[in-house]
């Protein structure tokens, strides 16, 4: 039986495994380069303001105020009135066919309501199928409706327009980018570790080197350290590059300190490469190690409330959160981007992380040395 | 001072499975020990179990003084493994391996220096130190695993079918190696499957089905009783088609046992028969036979009368 905790042959260990990085010029340049790119590319298509969305429109009113209406919707950038619908029942199956996303109906009577002082209403119909847009729209309308009111010198219009009360005051667009984009480069540096790390034991079980590396005094934690350390060294160039992107690409400022988000981020990357390390210890075969990887992937995304809310989960899932070492990122990556928040508030998050890497690579430790069974 | 290699009823089960049952032998310092058996008999288990990659479910067994279960990196320490199979790594140079074990060994930097050249001088790999170790052909391969091995100085060298998938001249030059390493201290323990090699070791073990049924030099084996029942004895026979001989000889009532081995048949016979009655016998029956000649139990003999022995009883 070997002892597990043994720090050993590290300098060993982190020798060869250098040569092996180095020499495997692809995997390098995929695992450098595809972080960045992925922000880039996701960051755009999840982050920039929804815009241009397709919309048509049926103006039964012809008055004065519907053409302002529509000139107000067509100087904005959100929607181009690409239709004009000849009836009711056209304006419907424009939307209802997927041709258009938002159908605005102005009745016959707006003009003269507006005239007259009476709430005039104008219904807008979104295609609720894509909830950004539909979010997009609902503000960039109510916004629209709003600035029109107040242009007309209606106030009490406003309400009747469409619903303009929540989001434009906030806006919400600019609001969703620093949010997601700090979230999203969590995610990433997640996945790109467990892959990283999740063949790193289990490769050396099926190329036959594992038996001659189990015959030397090397240390199951030496050994360990010294398969991670490369992969951490990796991830954190990963980290600064993707950090880059955000300041000067999403031009998202960090409110707080870089360097404690630096320092949080190291003890993140070795959480994370633990947990790809304990997959591989786990694992028989590479390609059962990909699936765990997999298995372990999704949750990370969906639990660690970066889609949704942690506070909503039923209370399992939450628990499920806590074994994820980008839950607790999550925290520190907003709250020092976003907040400007520091290590008063944010040590639980930061004590955890640290703790969740100590055990995922004890664990993992501790499966390599009975893997002499 | 103990033997370098002791093993006392070793046993390892798998669920209801006994893959090496109580196994008990030792090992004499600088002697080369020839472990060898079937496929699935239980070897590499055993061979497993002494070097720690395997945990014993009874039994104890001790490597270099250190018990291997009681104190693994001890054992780690003194021996040497050359596995069945290619375990180093194919995209470091032939220098990096055998840096990365000198480091996992221990070895201070100028001890590096030091040992990697004598290695490199004993298994002749110096000319191809920056050689990538994928390139190398399976007996280079095999001399690089050695070399790795022995960079520690171990006392005990395990080697589990070092021979297997190169080529015979390679095969000897290595066997020539494990000689001069033998003479130099070093106790060797070897699995092979050829007979040849097997005639060449020191003392060899024979394990069938987990058992070790036989154990002892070559000259103790040959006269074991199993082999040489009492009151028979062994006859080689050439003949042009053995085939048809082999039919003929196992008609003869006084023929206890039949083998072919190339153009030859080994037979064992009842002490009643001459030479001359078994080649009249086999030459009246149509066909013709060679020469008869009485002959002593070959190593292969050896374990084909034991493990038909054991199959009967």
């Amino acid at each position: 039986m070997r002892r597990p905790f043994n720090l050993h042959g590290y300098g060993a260990v982190l020798f060869k495994e250098l040569i092996h990085v180095t020499h495997d010029r692809m995997t390098l340049v995929l695992a450098l380069m595809l972080p960045i790119f992925q922000l880039l590319l996701f960051g755009y298509a999840i982050n920039t303001r929804v815009d241009h969305i397709g919309t048509a429109y049926f103006d039964e009113d012809r008055g004065p105020d519907s053409v302002q209406l529509l000139d107000a919707l067509r100087a904005s950038n959100e929607f181009d009135l690409v239709y004009s619908a000849s009836s009711r029942a056209d304006l419907r199956s424009r939307i209802v066919g997927g041709r258009v996303r938002v159908a605005v109906d102005i009745p016959p009577n707006f003009s003269a309501d507006i005239r007259l002082g009476r709430p005039a209403t104008v219904q807008v119909l979104v295609d609720g199928s894509d909830s950004s847009i539909a979010q997009e729209a609902l503000a960039s309308s109510g916004a629209i409706g709003q600035a029109l009111s107040a242009r007309l010198g209606r106030a009490s219009l406003a309400p009747q327009v469409v619903d303009v009360r929540t989001r434009v005051l906030f806006n919400p667009s600019l609001r969703s980018a620093n949010y997601l984009v700090p979230g999203l480069i969590g995610v990433i540096m997640q996945i790109i570790t467990i892959f990283l790390t999740a063949l790193a034991i289990v490769g050396e079980r099926e190329r036959g080197t594992l038996d001659q590396l189990l015959v030397t005094p090397i240390g199951a934690t030496g050994l360990m350290l010294g398969k991670i350390t490369p992969y951490a060294a990796i991830g954190f160039i990963d980290f600064l590059l993707v950090l880059t992107a955000m300041r000067f690409v999403f031009g998202v400022p960090i409110a707080g300190s870089l360097l404690l988000l630096l320092f949080c981020a190291l003890g993140f990357l070795v959480a994370a490469l633990g947990l790809g390390l304990m997959i591989s210890t786990i694992a028989r075969t590479q390609a059962q190690a990909m699936l765990m990887s997999f298995a372990v992937m999704l949750p990370s995304i969906l639990l660690s409330g970066f889609f949704f809310e942690r506070d909503a989960m039923p209370l399992v899932m939450q628990w499920v959160g806590f074994a994820i070492p980008l839950t607790y990122f999550l925290e520190i990556l907003r709250g020092i981007v976003l907040r400007g928040a520091g290590v008063d508030t944010l040590w639980p998050s930061i004590t955890a992380v640290f703790a969740l890497g100590t055990v995922l690579i004890g664990i993992a430790s501790v499966r390599f040395a009975r893997s002499t069974d | 001072m103990t033997a370098p290699i002791r093993a006392e009823k070793l046993t390892k089960r798998y669920g209801d499975h006994t893959v090496v049952n109580g196994v008990s032998f030792e090992v004499p310092a600088g002697s080369v020990f020839g472990f060898l058996g079937p496929n699935g008999s239980g070897k590499s288990t055993t061979i497993k179990m002494l070097c720690g990659l395997v945990q014993p479910s009874g039994g104890d067994a001790t490597v270099a003084g250190f018990d291997v279960e009681r104190d693994g990196d001890g054992v780690r320490r003194s021996i040497g493994y050359v596995s069945q199979s290619f375990s180093l790594y194919g995209d470091l140079t032939v220098d990096q391996n055998l840096e990365f074990y000198a480091r996992a060994y221990d070895l201070d930097l100028d001890r590096r220096g030091v040992r990697k050249s004598a290695v490199m001088s004993i298994t002749g790999l110096a000319p191809f130190a920056a050689y990538t170790a994928s390139t190398l052909s399976g007996g280079w391969k095999q001399r690089l695993a050695l070399a790795c091995a022995l960079l520690h100085e171990p006392r005990v060298l395990f080697m589990d079918e070092p021979t297997a998938g190169i080529d015979p001249v390679a095969r000897r030059e290595l066997w020539d190696l494990l000689f001069t390493l033998a003479g130099e201290g070093v106790t060797l323990f070897v699995t092979t499957h050829y007979m040849d090699e097997a005639e060449r070791c020191s003392r060899v073990g024979y394990i069938f089905e987990g058992d070790l049924i036989a154990l002892g030099t070559l000259d103790e084996l040959r006269a074991l009783q199993d082999v040489n029942p009492p009151g028979t004895v062994r006859y080689k026979i050439s003949a042009h088609d053995v085939m048809q001989a082999f039919a003929r000889a196992r008609a003869l009532r006084y023929v206890r046992d039949v083998t072919i081995f190339g153009r030859d048949l080994h037979i064992v016979a009842d002490a009643s028969a001459s030479e001359a009655r078994v080649h009249d016998d086999l030459s009246a029956s149509g066909g013709s036979v060679g020469q008869v000649s009485r002959i002593e139990p070959s190593l292969e003999d050896v374990f084909v009368a034991l493990t038909r022995a054991r199959g009967a009883s």
